[in-house]
């Protein structure tokens, strides 16, 4: 059944050869499968996507491939031939590099050494760094890469896109003929998200097979050559661009987002996006933001969130929208006025914030939002650790302190047999409804949430969509900040672009409505003019 | 080759990671009981191997503390000559300005405690307000804290004028019953091996059942997630290099009662070693956000198991320091798996 069609074999003939592949290849873990009998080819000069919800065994399938997990079965084919790769560098040698999500650079060396590491030019026998030569090596790949940046810049001060391209140079530099890139979009905007597909596109047609993981259907489908589709651990679905450039499934099913969602997850979806309630403008508002912003990050933003209101944050990254949150909160030095519930409010510290009902969900949750070596229990309860701290806090209430938890996993249903165990232990979308949930356990009234379901499975996020519409519904007012534009469409009642530090602009309610919509933001977001937005109506 | 499968190797290592520190007190506990025959295994063998240990016991137990928040302090043995330098000082003078022994005895004990709170509090306010990295701190804290304690006493030693009350805070106890020493004479369990084990239960309940112990592991984990999530980080930093402080009080008190003086050039000299060679030993990752105190006390005790061991092996004291250097390099090579 695993085994290619005769069909597939004509198909795979035209698209030169199979660079790379694993026929029925099983990974267990104690209790689990994480792969069942998986047979997949990559072809030179192809994207492939692989697609699934987490825990579908798409990261298992990148660490076999790139040589980090040797599978309990099955084998790992190169060049059609059967092979082994003794961890990561002996794939590097064949030619195999991946692009984690966690990017693999030395924040504290420049560009130019990062991107030669490890094959750095020498001289007088390999002693010493032949600098000029490491920086024309590496311009010469970003070139091929098409970026432009400074040469000798750390590391540490690039935006997280530029990064990537240093991440992608250095696969290159060990001239890679196989390119795995775990969600590289996950953590771009859209403008620099559509920039680097290009650029897969680039590598692809220079004859490297190229395969991505991805959340985002949409690019999926718009630039696979073939897709397949994991659900617990097995192979599914596939989908292959046909000589019409379209994608389509053996049987002919035509992959749209739709189509792919529901082989990943077994079962139609229905609207991700719950019903909009209404805000309740009339009340006091519950924050307004007078000319605020964060020091040298942005400026002017001024914003009235009413209770039962959601209103989202859109820009491209780097517009100082996650700074304004950070500097609400007390976690950056701020400018200009806050008013909570009508008071006015300086906040120096997130505890300062919580005490009056103002909280932050980071949109970084592994860095920032969560402490993944620690249980899920003590994650759980770190920002309200004083309401179950007794005896001045000699002690703490660890039987109040589980019951919250098990309220908390019930109410929101997060999948955690043991919270007891680090929180890392689950998946991207359970660990999120847990940061969100720590929040929620201080009963807040304003709430900010910041790139709420990055990272997170299509059924996880239907499912924080939801709860964020409920907390809405009862009268929380919230802040969405998100790179995800159907997302704010879906979900907030107003949108704010910010552009530069500052608001570029607003969207409606009822301009969220209309088709459109997202490109007006696109556009506000990119600083183009609003008068082609109207021609274009 | 499979790296990720649960093999018996891979099972071996994390038993090792987990009980290694365990495995090794039994082992050098049989070691010593077959080298010094029925004496080591004696009651009075214990008592002084706790007895000899406990000063440093409590140092580790506090370093401990500082390790899981993510830091260090190198500072320890001095604020422990310094904290004790200070309270003699003071007891002495007490005595000659006419105080009675008992009142005396406690301010002293009081001040000392006080004193070494003070050294742990500056570190912990140069680190945490003057952003100084705890290393480059509490180095300087090792230098200043014992050349104030050499000036204090022109780097002599300071006597204890008190009579017998301080002495006996050092060499009294409580009486243990139906054990005796060899010469027939009532054993007691002192006050410094009491006073060490009530540190270790106490840090070891704050540390997992507690609200600082709780916040100290996740700034020790991530000191920024910490702060996004609302924990007071720079008054957690600041309050672990206090208490540091107060333990290395406690320790000179104990030190120098036991000696009834304070020798400032030697006491609590290297101390600050033996402390973090527990922690390591002990299991405690290096990095933060973990830590257990058991494995410190057990730590402490295989540090002076092996002295004990060495000395009556007749191996020079010069050997001595090779030996534990490379026990503690293999404790980490033992541990270092996921953690550390």
């Amino acid at each position: 059944m695993e085994l290619p069609s005769v069909k597939e074999v004509g198909a795979a003939a035209r698209a030169t050869l199979p660079r790379m592949g694993v026929r029925g290849v099983t990974v267990e873990y104690p209790g689990v499968r994480a792969l069942d009998n998986v047979t997949v080819d990559f072809m030179a000069g192809e994207i492939h996507a692989i697609v699934g919800e987490n825990g579908a065994g798409k990261s298992t399938l990148m660490k076999v491939l790139s040589g980090a997990l040797t599978p309990n079965a099955g084998e790992l084919l190169r060049n059609g031939e059967p092979t082994t790769l003794r961890g990561p560098r002996a794939a590097i040698r064949a030619g195999i590099s991946m692009v984690h999500q966690e990017l693999n650079l030395v924040a504290t060396l420049s560009v130019a050494e990062n991107v030669l590491l490890g094959r750095e030019p020498t001289f007088l026998a390999g002693i010493a760094v032949d600098r000029s030569q490491q920086r024309e090596r590496a311009r010469g790949l970003l070139a091929m890469l098409g970026a432009k940046m400074d040469l000798d810049r750390a590391v540490s001060e690039l935006s997280i896109a530029d990064c990537q391209y240093v991440e992608i140079a250095k696969c290159l530099a060990s001239e890679a003929q196989v390119l795995i890139l775990d969600e590289p979009t996950a953590v771009l905007g859209e403008h620099e998200a559509s920039k680097l597909l290009q650029l897969l596109r680039r590598l692809r047609d220079e004859g490297r097979a190229v395969l991505f993981i991805s959340h985002h259907l949409d690019e999926v489908v718009e630039v696979a050559d073939r897709v397949s589709v994991l659900r617990d651990g097995r192979l599914v679905a596939r989908f292959q661009r046909n000589a019409m450039g379209v994608l389509q499934a053996e049987d002919g099913t035509m992959a749209t987002e739709d189509t792919l969602a529901q082989a990943m997850v077994g079962r139609e979806l229905g609207s991700i996006y719950p019903p909009k309630g209404s805000a309740k403008p009339g009340e006091i508002a519950a924050i307004e933001l007078i000319e605020f912003g964060a020091a040298d990050r942005s400026r002017d933003v001024s914003v009235t969130v009413f209770p039962g209101e959601i209103v989202g944050i859109a820009g491209l990254v780097g517009s100082g929208r996650t700074e304004t949150a950070e500097a609400i909160v007390g976690l950056r030095r701020p400018v200009g006025k806050i008013r909570v519930a009508g008071a006015e409010r300086t906040f120096k510290h997130p505890r300062a914030a919580m005490r009056h009902g103002v909280t932050y969900v980071s949109e970084d949750r592994k860095g920032r939002g969560l402490h993944v070596s620690l249980s899920s229990v003590a994650n759980m309860t770190l920002p309200s650790l004083d309401a179950f701290s007794q005896f001045g806090g000699a002690r703490i209430d660890a039987v109040a302190e589980r019951s919250v938890v098990t309220r908390w996993i019930n109410e929101l249903a997060i999948r955690c047999a043991r919270p007891g165990l680090p929180i890392s232990s689950l998946s991207g979308g359970n660990q999120q409804k847990f940061a969100l949930a720590r929040w929620l356990e201080t009963r807040p009234n304003v709430l900010i949430i910041d790139e709420p379901t990055r990272g997170v499975d299509i059924g996880a996020k239907a499912e924080i969509y939801r709860i964020i519409a409920a907390l809405a519904h009862e009268g929380l007012a919230c802040i969405v900040i998100s790179s995800e534009l159907p997302e704010l469409i879906g979900l907030a009642h107003r949108v704010l672009v910010m552009r530069q530090g500052s608001v570029a602009g607003e969207v409606t309610r009822e301009q969220l409505a209309e088709p459109g919509c997202e490109e007006r933001i696109v556009r506000i977001a990119s600083g183009l003019r609003a008068e082609r937005q109207e021609n274009h109506e | 080759m499979s790296r990720s499968h649960t093999g018996t190797a891979v099972r071996m290592q994390r038993f090792l990671e987990h009980w290694g520190v365990l495995v090794a007190f039994v082992l050098l506990f049989t070691v010593s009981a077959f080298k010094q025959g029925g004496d080591f295994l004696s009651i009075e063998n214990f008592r002084n191997l706790l007895n000899q240990n406990a000063a440093v016991g409590i140092l580790a137990v506090g370093m401990t503390l500082v390790i899981v928040s993510a830091g260090i302090d190198l500072s320890v043995g001095s604020m422990v000559v310094l904290a004790a330098a200070v309270g003699t000082t003071a007891m002495n003078a007490l005595i000659e300005a006419g105080w009675s022994e008992p009142s005396a005895v406690v301010s002293g004990a009081l001040i000392t405690i006080l004193a070494g709170t003070a050294a742990g509090a500056l570190n912990g306010a140069l680190i945490v307000f003057g952003r100084i990295a705890p290393f480059i701190a509490t180095l300087g804290g090792l230098a200043a804290f014992r050349s104030i304690a050499l000036a204090i006493a022109e780097a002599g030693e300071i006597r204890s004028q008190s009579p017998t009350m301080f002495s006996a805070l050092g060499r009294g106890g409580i009486p243990l019953p139906f054990a005796e020493n060899s010469a027939g004479k009532a054993l007691t369990l002192s006050w410094s091996t009491v006073i060490f084990f009530v540190v270790a239960i106490v840090a070891q309940w704050f540390l997992s059942r507690a609200r600082f112990g709780r916040q100290l592991v996740a700034v020790g984990a991530n000191e920024t997630a910490a702060r996004y999530a609302g924990v007071p980080v720079a008054w957690i930093r600041f309050r672990v290099y206090a208490l540091m402080g107060a333990l290395a009080g406690v320790a000179g008190l104990v030190q120098s009662s036991r000696m009834n003086s304070v020798s400032t050039a030697q006491l609590g000299l290297g101390s600050e070693l033996d402390a973090i060679a527990a922690v390591v030993i002990g299991g405690t990752s290096l990095r933060g956000g973990f830590g257990r105190i058991w494995g410190t006390v057990a730590g402490v005790l295989i540090l002076g198991m092996i002295t004990n061991i060495l000395t009556i092996s007749g191996v020079s004291p010069y050997w001595q320091g090779a030996v534990k250097g490379a026990v503690i390099v293999l404790a980490v090579l033992v541990q270092r798996g996921s953690r550390a």
